[in-house]
């Protein structure tokens, strides 16, 4: 298939690639940065991404196979960053970086909330990563895609829009061919509509939860992708989302 | 904070608010006020069985009569008490805690940067030869013991500076109990290093051990390779490792049916004796569970090569397999510009004062020499009840 973004690595990580025929993990955050993000929300979620990376890169387990890339949807669109850096539109270049080398982008609040087109960029870079692992021999574990959001998507004027129902067949489809697993998690004050939008996108994994709770969530994402690695039946996850939505874990009920 | 008090033989103990790491089944806790113990808690009410297994497991000491010294860790993370709660309520069990950064767990060993993070200086290919050796040796132990480990993998094996290796999930071990005649099986599984029979759903065996020996002695010695890494030339789309163990497809044996990823280490880096052992066990031993080698085998071949072990006087942690006439890793970076075992930044400059000395001899001596007496009993033994 065809590729916007070619197997063409910059020089810190093609030693990275070089490194070991580890079956790989890619792992999305497509996170929300629209201007209902502003103040201390979006600082919330800066800090969580920082403290997060570290135990990344003490995690020696999820480090051997875990590849981080950041969509966001604020501002003007939708961005792809790797690591700290954001990425030109069209740069030939994947967003992909290995967990160990993982750095967060320092994200600011602004602007409209493109949550479709976002989740298009994050589904397109997943495919195109498969396509670039494959090449290069290298296998993968299913990925993972976590959308976060505080809000309802809009076009790019700021206007809420239903092209939305277009990604829900597409969205469908993916999943049941296990091509991903999507969450879809709805913070801060996300409305019952809001909370609609996502429960049709993940209608197995989606949440609403109070306040930002970006490090429990991040949390989850390591754990999921741990079982991932083991090799883990569904019924695992959906007891490790469980927990995480009820924000407490059993042993306290 | 501190979070749960739950009770030890009785006593009280508060854990740590947070755990150490948590699964999909269970979470570790650190005990407030005690370092040298851990508490691992069920997600879910654990049932009767678990409750019963872990009674039983309690009356039994594997492994003890292995000669040991101080510097070596039990090789078992054994559980030591129950854990219950005010009502008296089964929660899960305390082991002793074993932990990093003195602890790492096996998947840190396949990665050079975690290698020169948590090793420093020390693991070179002799070190990984060593870690292969205590892991077969300790594989040996358990089934000499009716112990199966049954979820065996590269994450719940911890490694210690000296080289030597730790069971952590003990709970997961499955064992016929030899005074009640109970049967407590293995329900876990990684599927990684699962043999085809047991993706399958068939129960944990020696077998399926062997295979799982297999896997992490090969990725030990190719300082992290997966045998069944690389994607089939005639795959459909998704291509994983699992796949690739149900097919039986492994570049080791049949090279020309993947796409190797071009970071593979050659697997002639294997001494002979070892690389029949890898083979046959990658070949006809996926399939055929009776083929695959025994522990003992591969002791008996890990053993031979780790007196003969060459150290490369060109580059520092280059150490290989006596049967090659020039340093493999010196060749691949000469080639690739890539150091297995050296970061960018940590090759020598000429003239550069002096070299990192070289780590010092893992296994004490009198101690060698005592596994070495042990391994030779258990052999005779063996070969006795053949």
């Amino acid at each position: 298939m065809h590729s916007d973004y070619p197997p063409t690595l910059p020089a810190e990580y093609a030693d990275i690639e070089f490194e070991n025929n580890a079956q790989r993990l890619p792992l999305v955050l497509c996170l929300d940065i629209s201007s209902s993000m502003a103040g201390q929300p979006i600082q919330t979620l800066n800090n969580a991404l920082a403290e997060w990376t570290r135990e990344l890169h003490d995690d020696v387990s999820l480090s051997y196979s875990v590849e981080v890339a950041v969509v966001t949807f604020g501002g003007n669109g939708v961005a792809a960053w790797r690591g700290p850096q954001l990425l030109a539109p069209r740069a030939p270049v994947s967003p992909f970086v290995p967990a160990h080398m993982f750095r967060p982008p320092q994200l600011a609040a602004a602007g409209v909330t493109l949550m479709t087109e976002a989740l298009e960029l994050s589904m397109h870079i997943v495919a195109a990563r498969k396509a670039e692992l494959r090449a290069s021999g290298l296998q993968y574990y299913r990925p993972q895609i976590c959308l976060v959001t505080d809000g309802l998507p809009t076009d790019a004027t700021g206007h809420l829009t239903d092209s939305w129902h277009r990604l829900v067949p597409v969205l469908a489809d993916e999943q049941r061919a296990r091509r991903f697993r999507l969450y879809a998690i709805g913070v801060g004050g996300i409305t019952d509509r809001g909370e609609q939008v996502l429960q049709s996108f993940a209608p197995k994994f989606n949440a609403r939860l109070q306040g930002f709770p970006f490090r429990e969530l991040l949390q989850m994402m390591s754990a999921s992708a741990n079982a991932e690695q083991k090799g883990a039946g569904d019924e695992v996850f959906e007891k490790i989302f469980s927990q995480f939505k009820t924000q407490r874990p059993a042993w306290e009920s | 904070m501190s979070g749960l008090t739950v009770f030890l033989d009785g006593k009280p103990v508060t854990l740590a608010e947070l755990p150490l790491k948590g699964g999909g089944q269970a979470a570790v806790f650190p005990v407030v006020g005690d370092d040298g113990i851990v508490v691992k808690l069920y997600r879910e009410p654990p049932g009767p069985e678990q409750e019963r297994r872990l009674m039983r497991m309690l009356t039994m000491s594997p492994l003890v009569t292995r000669p040991t010294d101080a510097s070596q860790p039990p090789e078992l993370a054994w559980p030591t008490a129950l854990a219950r709660g005010s009502q008296g309520e089964f929660l899960g069990y305390a082991m002793r805690r074993f932990g990093e950064p003195q602890h790492v767990q096996l998947i840190g060993l396949f990665t050079r940067a975690q290698r020169l993070k948590l090793f420093a200086d020390r693991a070179d290919w002799r070190f990984l030869l060593g870690v292969a050796w205590n892991l077969a040796f300790m594989t040996a132990r358990m089934h000499y013991d009716n112990l199966v480990i049954g979820d065996f993998s590269s994450s719940n094996v911890v490694v210690d500076a000296n080289g030597f290796v730790t069971f952590l999930d003990c709970d997961s071990i499955a064992f016929n109990d030899r005074v009640t005649g109970e049967l407590f099986p293995c329900l876990m599984h990684t599927t990684d290093y699962s043999s085809p029979e047991r993706q399958a759903g068939g129960p944990a065996t020696r077998a399926t051990d062997e295979f799982a020996l297999a896997v992490l002695v090969y990725q030990l010695l190719t300082a992290g390779n997966h045998p069944f890494g690389g994607v089939p030339h005639d795959s459909a789309s998704e291509s994983t490792v699992k796949d690739n163990i149900a097919a039986s497809c492994s570049y080791v044996v049949r090279p020309e049916r993947v796409v190797i990823p071009r970071g593979t280490i050659d697997p002639s880096v294997l001494p002979p004796e070892l690389l029949a052992l890898a083979r046959s066990a990658f070949g006809p031993g996926v399939h055929d569970p009776a083929t695959r080698p025994p522990a003992e085998a591969w002791l008996r071949a890990l053993d031979k090569e780790r007196a003969l072990v060459r150290v490369c006087p060109g580059r520092p942690l280059h150490a290989f397999g006596s049967h090659l006439t020039a340093c493999p890793w010196c060749a691949r970076a000469a080639l690739t510009g890539h150091d297995v075992f050296n970061g960018p930044a940590a090759v020598p400059v000429p003239g550069a004062p002096s070299q990192p000395p070289v780590p010092g001899e893992p296994w004490p001596t009198a101690l060698k020499v005592a596994l070495l007496i042990l391994v030779v009993v258990i052999l005779v033994v063996i070969a006795a009840n053949a």
